[in-house]
């Protein structure tokens, strides 16, 4: 494996160095408990019943045969049960706070009428057991009035489309008011004025699932008044809020435990339907219950990344310079909003004049949201290919235009805290060997399998932020960080640990983390926007400090005693934007008689500031990489265009990466300390998915000469590209 | 791949301890019962399997799969669910040392067989060199998929001690990981295989 290589910066004692998790041994032996792994005595099992329809109104539901079988407990439907769930939709992508879910007119429940996609949930059943329940889904009776559907966004605006809600498909904004969201920098007529060449195209992306590998499960359990939910959540501390907003108790009363968890990719932050469901299940029926979402349920059930169209018009001057970018976007959102359906991507490139209109529409698809870098994989993809066929047709090397046409300020105008983007594409280019691989002319290798590279760059926000740690010391010296994280897969426990061992100037051995539990754990950012090593990490820093004035002040805790050291910091940044940066480098093999797509060489190159835990953090860049080979190359949650079905709701279908399309994937870490941050630990985990999908396709480009501008690119696509 | 400290490796005794207790709470919690049907129509079979070295005899539902048994009634939780359908070897364990996945195979199959699960891969309180060599390489990331790959991969390492790393993706392909460590449990398992099974 490659070492970490540079560098500039002064090596630390604990932080720094590859550490193997602090619960690694629960982790391989099965003993770590996930959600579904928890029971408790006399618990009921819940199952959900789906809207088989795209999009229907439901005339009437009829629970009596259901109920009637022996070992079922209680049924929920719209009928019964009016619970708002407000991280599922309607804010338009915003915080859901009490203001907007006063005025909001897209108001999403846990059980709706309409049903908007295939997959809505229409009822829930606790029985004694999973059996009991599953049967008794096949005897709830719904009477359906189907409606017309629609699963594009382009064709969802056109005038006569069905309206999948009473004000249009064009989502409304947290105002109510139906607008595109609209980037405008400089006066895009005069960058076109100003340019020798303009070029326009057309790029689309595909839905892709999150598929995480736990599927989503809950249980709930009422201590009179006191909620405790066992969820997989990636923020404890929203999901906390959330649930006690949604079902309108105080959040104190309400008790989030996530100790481990099997994945999320973004698709469990905030809290989920079935966490309400199952708590309202478990009320009703006055006993613990127990969710499972079967893993079609948590396809089609459970939101993934929102498909987009993108129309590209890029001006240059003859000599690659950049004078103006234009994009007209639309963003599939499903059957309701539950994020904000963005396309990003330019603010990459140094441009003076920008002008960018991107469209969140309705669809009767599966419900959008957050995926590893919600906006970027598939906006880096679209831009990232137009500049690549741009550079192409001025006859430039996709590298020197990159060099030419990078960000260098944060959209020209505020310097980032540090840079290192033009040495992650420099160093890339010259330990992938790029002049040796690319090909000057594309698709040029004699025979039917040919070869070519393909390069894309990013840089992705490594924000500041709020956070809180309490460090407990006691005469034993032994120290408990309390955290309210949760470990997502990432492995932010070991983390916290190593900066608290780092900080307090003691081995790792002597921490121990306290995470996972609202009771136990103050707040802390969920595990979203990459950020929990910035924002908690920084807390852990703090609070040592803290801790270490009063070990100062009163000497080591001795008998019974314990000294306590807590920190809420709220660090800003003031006039500098603080970035992760990175540029990945493919080289693909093509067989133009089968359409077939193999990667022979990956690198990928990142400054994530300083790296606190080099051998978890080379996982982050080697998954998230690999999941953008997968996105270019093959996933896709299809629909059959007649009936509005999905097609391919399963990890089988869906075509995930396998061990056999794994390949081996190169990581250096270019390091830095801007200051900012615990060490100047800045962002990785979402970073690494964001410019693996355009480095593949554009490397599919140099191999075979032909722009695919359809994601996934699957064979079927090559093959007619090449016909 | 860096170099581990000696105080990062495992204390097997409070491993084994932490297993002990684990098995003890499993056996205790009211399992069978818990998934008793309400109807009495539902055919059930007597069985007698052995479950990690030792032998069980429990009345299962024919309708149980294999991973339903395991998780429970005999509370054995490492085995987890991830498909229910046979698509990403979460579920993964070994019948008469040859791997399956459990989701997909009845429990009155096992009758008179073996099964061997993730909770059964430490020997004698130590750790089996496949856990160790995961531990090592960072295999697991959310963990889900682990205790399938561990078992796929002691599956492999049975009928083949020493694999390629194409052996091994070959071997293991049907079990997914969509935090996507493909390499790093590769190298786990190459590097398990060469130090040899302890």
């Amino acid at each position: 494996m490659r070492q970490q290589q540079n560098t500039s910066i002064a090596p630390l004692k604990t932080v720094g160095h590859a550490t193997p998790r602090i619960d690694a041994i629960e982790r391989v032996t099965g003993k770590a408990t996930y959600t579904n792994d928890i029971r408790l005595p006399g618990m009921l099992y819940a199952r959900i019943l789906r809207s088989p329809h795209p999009h229907a109104r439901i005339r009437r539901i009829d629970v009596s045969k259901a109920l009637a079988l022996p070992g079922v407990k209680t049924i929920l439907t719209h009928e019964n049960c009016q619970v708002v769930w407000g991280a599922g939709g309607i804010s338009g992508g915003l915080q859901y706070n009490d203001d907007i879910k006063k005025i909001t007119k897209h108001r999403r429940y846990v059980f709706n009428n309409p049903v908007r996609f295939v997959g809505d949930p229409v009822a829930a059943v606790a029985a004694v057991n999973r059996h009991v329940a599953d049967e008794a889904l096949g005897l709830i009776q719904v009477d359906y009035e189907v409606l017309s559907f629609i699963l594009e966004p382009e064709e969802a605006l056109k005038p006569d489309a069905v309206k999948i809600w009473p004000e249009g498909n064009l989502s409304l904004n947290a105002q109510n008011q139906a607008q595109p969201m609209s980037t405008r920098r400089g006066n895009i007529e005069e960058g076109f004025r100003t340019s020798d060449l303009v070029f326009e195209d057309r790029y689309t992306t595909a839905f892709v699932h999150n598929a995480q590998m736990e599927p989503r499960s809950c249980v709930a359990n009422w201590d009179g008044d006191k909620l405790t939910l066992y969820t997989p959540t990636q923020g404890i501390s929203n999901c906390r809020s959330d649930t006690a907003r949604d079902l309108g108790i105080p959040p104190e009363k309400v008790q989030i435990i996530c100790q481990y968890m099997g994945g999320g990719f973004g698709n469990k932050n905030q809290n989920q339907d079935a966490d309400l469901i199952t708590a309202m299940l478990a009320k009703e029926a006055g006993a613990p219950v127990k969710l499972e979402f079967t893993r079609k349920d948590d396809f089609i059930g459970v939101h993934g990344r929102w498909p987009t169209v993108q129309y590209y018009k890029v001006g240059v001057s003859r000599d690659g310079v950049l004078k103006g970018i234009q994009l007209r976007g639309y963003s599939g959102m499903g059957g309701y909003r539950k994020n904000t359906g963005t396309i990003g991507g330019i603010d990459i490139y140094q441009c003076p004049h920008i002008d960018s209109v991107v469209y969140p529409v309705y669809t009767n698809k599966t419900v959008s949201g957050n995926f590893r870098g919600p906006e970027y994989p598939q906006g880096f993809y679209g831009i990232e290919s137009m500049m690549d066929d741009v550079a192409y047709k001025l006859k430039m090397d996709p590298v020197e235009f990159i060099l030419k046409n990078m960000t260098r300020k944060s959209r020209d105008e505020v310097p980032y805290t540090n840079y290192s983007l033009e040495e992650c594409i420099r160093r890339g280019a010259e330990t992938f060997e790029w002049k040796k691989r690319w090909r000057p002319q594309p698709g040029s290798d004699p025979g039917p399998v040919k070869r070519g590279a393909g390069v894309a760059f990013m840089a992705f926000r490594s924000a500041l932020g709020r956070s809180n740690a309490v460090i407990r010391l006691d005469a034993k010296g032994h120290y408990t960080v309390f955290v309210g994280v949760t470990d997502v897969g990432a492995g932010a426990k070991t983390t916290m640990a190593m900066i608290a061992a780092e900080a307090l100037g003691v081995p790792v051995s002597k921490i121990e983390v306290v995470w996972g539990d609202t009771d136990r754990c103050p707040y802390s950012v969920g595990e979203s926007g990459s950020r929990t090593t910035i924002q908690t990490g920084y807390a852990v820093v703090q609070a040592a400090e803290a801790l270490k004035r009063q070990i100062a002040e009163k000497g080591l805790p001795t008998g019974d005693n314990v000294l306590i050291g807590s920190a809420s910091p709220n660090p800003t940044l003031e006039g500098k934007v603080r970035a992760a940066f990175g540029a990945h480098f493919v080289e693909v093999q093509v067989d133009t008689e089968l359409g077939h797509v193999r990667v022979l060489k990956y690198l990928a190159v990142h400054d994530s500031g300083r790296i606190m835990n080099p051998l978890t953090a080379r996982s982050q860049i080697k998954g998230g990489a690999t999941m953008g080979i997968g996105m270019a190359l093959h996933e896709n949650l299809l629909y059959d265009r007649r009936n509005g079905q999905p097609l391919t709701a399963g990890f089988y279908g869906a075509r995930l990466m396998t061990h056999r399309d794994a390949p081996e994937i190169e990581v250096i870490f270019i390091e830095s300390d801007d200051g900012y941050g615990p060490y100047g630990a800045k962002s990785i985990g979402e970073s690494s998915k964001v410019p693996a999908v355009a480095a593949v396709a554009n490397a599919v480009f140099n191999a075979i000469g032909r722009r695919m501008k359809d994601l996934p690119i699957t064979r079927d696509k090559i093959l007619g590209a090449l016909a | 791949m860096a170099k581990l400290k000696s105080k990062k490796k495992i204390s097997r005794r409070k491993f084994l301890q932490g297993t002990g207790a684990a098995l003890a709470v499993a056996t205790a919690a009211p399992g069978v019962g818990a998934q008793n049907t309400a109807t009495d129509a539902i055919p059930r079979t007597a069985i007698r399997v052995t479950v990690n070295g030792t032998q069980r005899r429990i009345e299962v539902e024919d309708r149980w799969t294999l991973v339903e048994l395991l998780r429970d009634h005999f509370g054995l939780t490492g085995t987890k669910i991830g498909c229910d359908r046979g698509e990403c070897g979460a579920c993964t364990v070994l019948l008469d040392g040859k791997p399956i996945y459990s989701c997909s195979n009845l429990a009155v199959w096992a009758d008179g067989r073996s099964v061997q699960t993730v909770e059964g891969l430490t020997q004698n309180g130590r750790l089996d060199a496949l856990q160790q060599s995961f531990i090592e390489h960072d295999g697991p990331q959310c963990g889900f998929c682990t205790s399938g790959q561990l078992m796929s991969a002691k599956g492999l390492l049975i009928r083949n001690p020493r694999p390629t790393a194409d052996e091994i993706r070959a071997g293991m392909t049907g079990n997914l990981c969509r935090c996507s460590n493909y390499n790093h449990y590769v190298e786990a398992v190459l590097a398990a295989a060469k130090g040899g099974s302890r």
